[in-house]
C-alpha cells in the first residue's frame, strides 16, 4: 500500500495574531502590579492560556490626551478599556454630531439637488478640501491628531463640553465599554480623555477568559446585572407588561449565553461556499430538537438558524434575529397543558450563525412570572387552541350539565412542521430562499437591494442615477449573489451587526439613530481600510479623491495619496431618497429588511 | 413606503386598464358630440394627440432629473404605458386612414405608428427578454460582456496549451485552430445578435464530442474544459444580444419619439396657418 503524503505546517494558535505586536514583557509585568491584575488568581486560568499571555497578546496600552475621544456613543466596538493612571469622563448627555467631527446630514432642497447635478466634476471622486480633512477647516485647531501609533479626534473647548454636559468621572481600576464589547450592541455614551491618561484596550476574547478569575467576573456580572439585564429585557415586547416585582424576579434568574465567534465576517467568504448540511454541522448548537425545554431562548444579539431533521440531514425553517423567541411554543403548551397530556419536546434546533448572544430565562420563572402577563392574542397558536379547548370545555359543560357528561374535548394535535410565526423566527415559503438568504448571511441586511430579475430590463438607469446624485460615482455596480429570480445586489444593506463600525478609529463611519442608514463622515475618515476589510459584503470601497480639477490630495507629511472609504448613503439628506429606486422604470428594483420575511416575502407575493 | 405595501401588480394594471378605456370612450364620445354639431372634432383630438405626446415625452424628462421627488420612474413609466394606448385610440379617431394622405402628413402618420409599434413591443420586450436573460447562466454586466469575453478566449487558449499528450495535442489544437478560436476571439456576428439561437453552440459542442474517439483521458478532459467553455461563451452571446436589443429599443424609440414631436409641432403650425 502507498504511504498517504503529509504536508508538516505549523498549526494555528490562538494568540497567532496578537492585539499589538510592540507589548513587551516589562509591559507585561507592569500591568500585573496595577489594579484588578494584581489581585487576580493566576491559577484560575487554564495553562494554554495563562493571565501573562492574555496580558500580552489580547491587550494593548493606550496613552490618551486631554480631550481625546476614546469612545463615541452608537459605535460598535468589541474591547473595553480599563483605566490604569488618570482620568477620563464618561458623558451621560449625548454630543452633538459636530462635536464628534462628524458632518450632521443635511437635506438638500430642490434647487442645492439641482446646481449639485449640474455642477458634477468631470472626475471621480472629487472633495473640498473641508471635505478631505476636518483639520482644513479648523482654523489652527487640530481635530485629528496622531497620539504615539493611533490617529485620534478631539473635542474642541473641553471645559466648555464638560460644564455644559452631565458627565462621570472613571479613575484607576475602573473599567468602561465592556458591555459593548462583549454583547455587540452600540456603545451608549462617550467617553473622553479629562487628564492625560493610560488606558489597556482589551478584546473582548481576553476579555472573557479574565472572567475565569471570580472576583473580577462577579464585578462584570453583578454590572451587568444591575445596569444592562433589565435594559435587555425590557426590550422584549412580550415583557412589556410585566409588573416590576416580577421583572425584578425574572432578571435574578435569566442568564446570559454566548454562542459562536464574533468575528464571523473572517470566515464568511470560506462558510458560504460551504454545502448547507455542512453549514449547519459547523454552526455552534444553542438548543437540540427533541430535548425537554427548560428555557425560555431570547436573542439578544446575532443571529440563529431554526431547523428541524429531515431525512439524514437538517432543512432550515426559519431564522431569529434580535428579539425573536425560540421555545416559546413548547413552554406556553406546556405551561397550560392539563396532566393527562405529555410535555411537548423542543421541535427545531436552534444553531449560532455566525455568534449569537442569548438570554435564558428558566420555565419555572417563566411560567410563574411571565406567562399570566402575556396577552392571550400574543400566545403562540398551540397554547391559544389549548386555551380554546379549555374554554369550549367549561361552556359545553355548563350548557350539558343536566346530562352530569360531558363528551371528551379534541385532543390538540401539534403539527412539528409547522413553520413559526413572527416573533419566533422568520421564515419564508420557499426552503431554498431561505437557505440561501442565511448561507450568505443575507438576513443582517437592514437595507438591502433586491433586484427581480425577471423584471429587470439590465438597463443600469439605477446605477446611472446614483452615480448622477453622487457627484459622477455611483456607489455600488449591479452585481451580486443570485437565487433563482432574485439578485441580491452589492449595494451596502445598513447591516443590523454592522461590523465594518468596528475598529474605525475616528468614528468616521456612523449609524444615523434616526434612519439607521451607516455612513461615511469624509472629513474625518484617515482613509484606513479596516470597514473596508471587514465588511463581509465587500459594499466598501476605498477611492483617492481629488479635487474639482482632479488634482489629487495628498497627505502632508508622507507625501501619499489621500483616500476614503466609500459607500451607498441611501442617498441621505436628498429629497427624492434612494435615486436607484426611484430611477427603476420596472419596478424591479427594492431597499428592503432582510433580518425579517414579510417585506420580501410580501413583494415577492405582490408581483405573482 | 413600505414595499411590502399596496396593491397587488395584477390589482393596479387592471384598475388603470380600466380607467384609461373609461377616458378613451368620453374623448371618443366628445369627439362624435362635437361632429354631430358640426364642429371641428379634428381640432380637439389633435390638441389631445399633442398634449398626450407632451405627456408622454415627460418620461424621459423625469429619468434624467433623479435627485428630485418627482415619484418614481416606473410610476411615471405605467403613466406612459396607459397614456400611450390612450394617444393611440385618439389617433385613431382623429385620423380618416391610418396613413394620411400628404407629405407631410403621411410622414408623420408613420411616425406615429412606428413610435406605436415600437412602443407595444417595448412592452412586450421588457415583459420577455428579462426572463429570458434570467434564464441563462451567469448575469453579465453589458459594459463588462467585452471582458469575459477576452477571459474565456484567454481561458480556451490556455488550455489548449496545457495539452501534453501528444495525441490530443494533434487533434485539439488544430480543432482549436479551425473552429474553435474564430469563435472564441470574434464577435458574434450580426445575424446571431439580430435572432440568437443555438445552432452554433450545438454545432460546436457536436463537433467535440466527435472527437472523443481520437482522445485519451487528458484529451477528454480538455475537451470537456473547451464544452463548457464553449457554452459559457454562447450564453455571454445570447446576453449581449438581448440586452442590445434591449438598449437599442430605448434609443429607437426615443428618437422617433422626438422626430413625432418635431413633426407633430409642425402639422400644428401647418393646420393653424391654413384654418385661417
Amino acid at each position: 500500500m502507498e504511504s498517504a503524503e503529509t504536508i508538516p505546517v505549523q498549526r494555528p494558535s490562538r494568540w497567532d495574531e496578537p492585539l499589538d505586536a510592540s507589548m513587551t514583557d516589562a509591559d507585561v509585568a507592569w500591568l500585573r502590579t496595577r489594579g484588578p491584575f494584581n489581585q487576580m488568581d493566576q491559577s484560575a486560568f487554564p495553562k494554554a492560556t495563562p493571565l501573562t499571555g492574555i496580558l500580552r497578546h489580547d491587550c494593548r496600552l493606550r496613552r490618551v490626551e486631554p480631550g481625546e475621544v476614546i469612545v463615541r456613543e452608537g459605535d460598535y466596538g468589541n474591547s473595553a478599556f480599563l483605566v490604569i493612571t488618570g482620568n477620563v469622563r464618561v458623558l451621560v448627555d449625548s454630543l452633538t454630531e459636530t462635536q464628534l467631527g462628524r458632518q450632521p446630514t443635511r437635506s438638500i432642497g430642490w434647487g442645492e439637488a439641482l446646481t449639485r447635478f449640474l455642477r458634477r466634476s468631470p472626475h471621480p471622486e472629487t472633495r473640498t478640501p473641508e471635505q478631505v480633512s476636518l483639520n482644513a477647516a479648523g482654523g489652527g485647531h487640530q481635530s485629528i491628531r496622531r497620539v504615539d501609533d493611533h490617529p485620534a479626534i478631539f473635542l474642541q473647548d473641553i471645559d466648555g463640553v464638560l460644564r455644559r454636559h452631565e458627565s462621570v468621572s472613571l479613575g484607576p481600576g475602573e473599567l468602561f465599554g465592556e458591555v459593548a464589547a462583549m454583547y455587540r450592541s452600540p456603545r451608549t455614551a462617550t467617553v473622553i480623555a479629562e487628564t492625560e491618561a493610560a488606558l489597556v484596550e482589551i478584546r473582548w476574547q481576553g476579555l472573557r477568559i479574565l472572567r475565569r478569575d471570580r472576583r473580577f467576573a462577579d464585578t462584570l456580572e453583578q454590572h451587568y446585572r444591575r445596569h444592562w439585564l433589565p435594559v435587555h429585557l425590557r426590550e422584549i415586547p412580550l415583557l412589556r407588561y410585566l409588573p416590576e416585582e416580577n421583572m425584578q424576579r425574572v432578571i435574578q434568574a435569566t442568564e446570559l449565553r454566548s454562542y459562536g465567534r464574533m468575528e464571523w465576517n473572517a470566515d464568511y467568504r470560506k462558510t458560504r461556499q460551504l454545502h448547507p448540511a455542512e453549514q449547519i454541522a459547523s454552526e455552534p448548537l444553542v438548543v437540540d430538537q427533541g430535548q425537554l425545554p427548560t428555557e425560555l431562548i431570547v436573542v439578544r444579539s446575532g443571529f440563529g438558524r431554526m431547523c428541524v431533521r429531515h431525512g439524514a440531514a437538517h432543512r432550515t425553517v426559519a431564522y431569529l434575529g434580535k428579539g425573536h423567541l425560540f421555545g416559546i411554543d413548547e413552554i406556553a403548551f406546556n405551561a397550560m397543558r392539563p396532566e393527562s397530556m405529555s410535555a411537548l419536546l423542543y421541535q427545531h434546533s436552534l444553531h449560532a450563525v455566525g455568534f449569537l448572544d442569548a438570554l435564558a430565562i428558566p420555565i419555572e420563572v417563566f411560567a410563574t412570572e411571565v406567562l399570566p402577563h402575556i396577552r392571550k392574542s400574543e400566545l403562540p397558536e398551540s397554547a391559544q387552541a389549548l386555551q380554546r379547548s379549555f374554554t369550549e370545555k367549561r361552556k359545553d359543560r355548563r350548557r350539558h350539565r343536566s346530562d352530569q357528561r360531558s363528551e371528551p374535548a379534541a385532543s390538540f394535535s401539534h403539527d412539528p412542521s409547522q413553520d413559526v410565526r413572527h416573533p419566533t423566527g422568520v421564515s419564508f415559503e420557499s426552503t431554498s430562499l431561505l437557505e440561501f438568504v442565511v448561507q450568505h448571511r443575507l438576513n443582517n441586511g437592514r437595507d438591502a437591494m433586491v433586484i427581480d430579475l425577471h423584471r429587470c430590463t439590465r438597463c443600469d438607469d439605477c446605477v446611472k442615477a446614483c452615480g448622477d446624485v453622487h457627484d459622477g460615482n455611483p456607489r455600488f455596480v449591479r452585481q451580486g449573489a443570485v437565487h433563482d429570480r432574485l439578485q441580491f445586489v452589492q449595494a451596502c444593506m445598513h447591516c443590523s451587526d454592522p461590523v465594518c463600525m468596528i475598529g474605525c478609529p475616528t468614528g468616521a463611519i456612523a449609524r444615523d439613530q434616526n434612519t439607521g442608514v451607516v455612513s461615511i463622515h469624509d472629513s474625518i475618515c484617515v482613509g484606513c481600510g479596516v470597514c473596508a476589510a471587514a465588511c463581509p459584503y465587500e459594499n466598501i470601497a476605498m477611492a483617492e479623491v481629488v479635487d474639482r480639477k482632479g488634482r489629487p490630495f495628498v497627505d502632508q507629511a508622507s507625501g501619499r495619496a489621500i483616500r476614503k472609504a466609500t459607500k451607498c448613503d441611501q442617498c441621505s439628506g436628498l429629497p427624492s431618497g434612494p435615486a436607484c429606486v426611484a430611477a427603476c422604470p420596472h419596478d424591479a428594483l427594492v431597499r428592503i429588511d432582510l433580518s425579517e420575511s414579510p417585506p420580501l416575502s410580501h413583494w415577492l407575493e405582490k408581483r405573482g | 413606503m413600505n414595499p411590502s405595501q399596496g396593491p397587488s401588480l395584477k390589482l393596479r394594471r387592471t384598475i388603470a386598464l380600466s380607467a384609461t378605456l373609461v377616458v378613451i370612450a368620453v374623448f371618443w364620445g366628445i369627439a362624435e358630440w362635437e361632429a354631430a354639431r358640426l364642429g371641428r372634432p379634428a381640432f380637439f383630438t389633435g390638441f389631445t394627440l399633442l398634449s398626450g405626446l407632451v405627456i408622454l415625452m415627460l418620461l424621459g424628462v423625469r429619468r434624467r432629473l433623479p435627485f428630485w421627488p418627482l415619484g418614481s420612474v416606473s410610476t411615471w413609466t405605467q403613466i406612459h404605458l396607459y397614456v400611450g394606448l390612450f394617444t393611440t385610440a385618439i389617433y385613431v379617431v382623429h385620423v380618416p386612414v391610418l396613413i394620411a394622405g400628404g407629405m407631410l402628413e403621411s410622414f408623420l402618420s408613420i411616425v406615429f405608428l412606428m413610435v406605436t409599434a415600437s412602443g407595444f413591443y417595448g412592452i412586450y420586450a421588457s415583459r420577455t427578454l428579462p426572463k429570458r436573460l434570467t434564464a441563462v447562466e451567469g448575469q453579465h454586466r453589458f459594459d463588462r460582456i467585452d471582458w469575459v469575453r477576452h477571459q474565456i478566449a484567454a481561458a480556451a487558449e490556455k488550455a489548449c496549451q496545457q495539452i501534453s499528450e501528444a495525441s490530443a495535442k494533434q487533434v485539439l489544437q488544430t480543432f482549436y485552430q479551425q473552429a474553435l478560436s474564430p469563435f472564441f476571439v470574434s464577435r458574434p456576428s450580426v445575424a446571431y445578435v439580430i435572432a440568437p439561437n443555438g445552432n452554433r453552440r450545438r454545432q460546436l459542442l457536436g463537433d467535440l464530442k466527435e472527437l472523443d474517439r481520437y482522445l485519451e483521458d487528458e484529451g477528454r478532459r480538455v475537451a470537456g474544459q473547451l464544452a463548457a467553455l464553449v457554452r459559457r461563451r454562447d450564453d455571454l452571446d445570447y446576453q449581449f444580444a438581448l440586452q442590445l436589443r434591449l438598449r437599442c429599443w430605448v434609443v429607437f424609440h426615443s428618437l422617433l419619439s422626438l422626430v413625432l414631436l418635431a413633426a407633430a409641432l409642425v402639422h400644428m403650425l401647418v393646420v393653424l396657418q391654413y384654418i385661417g
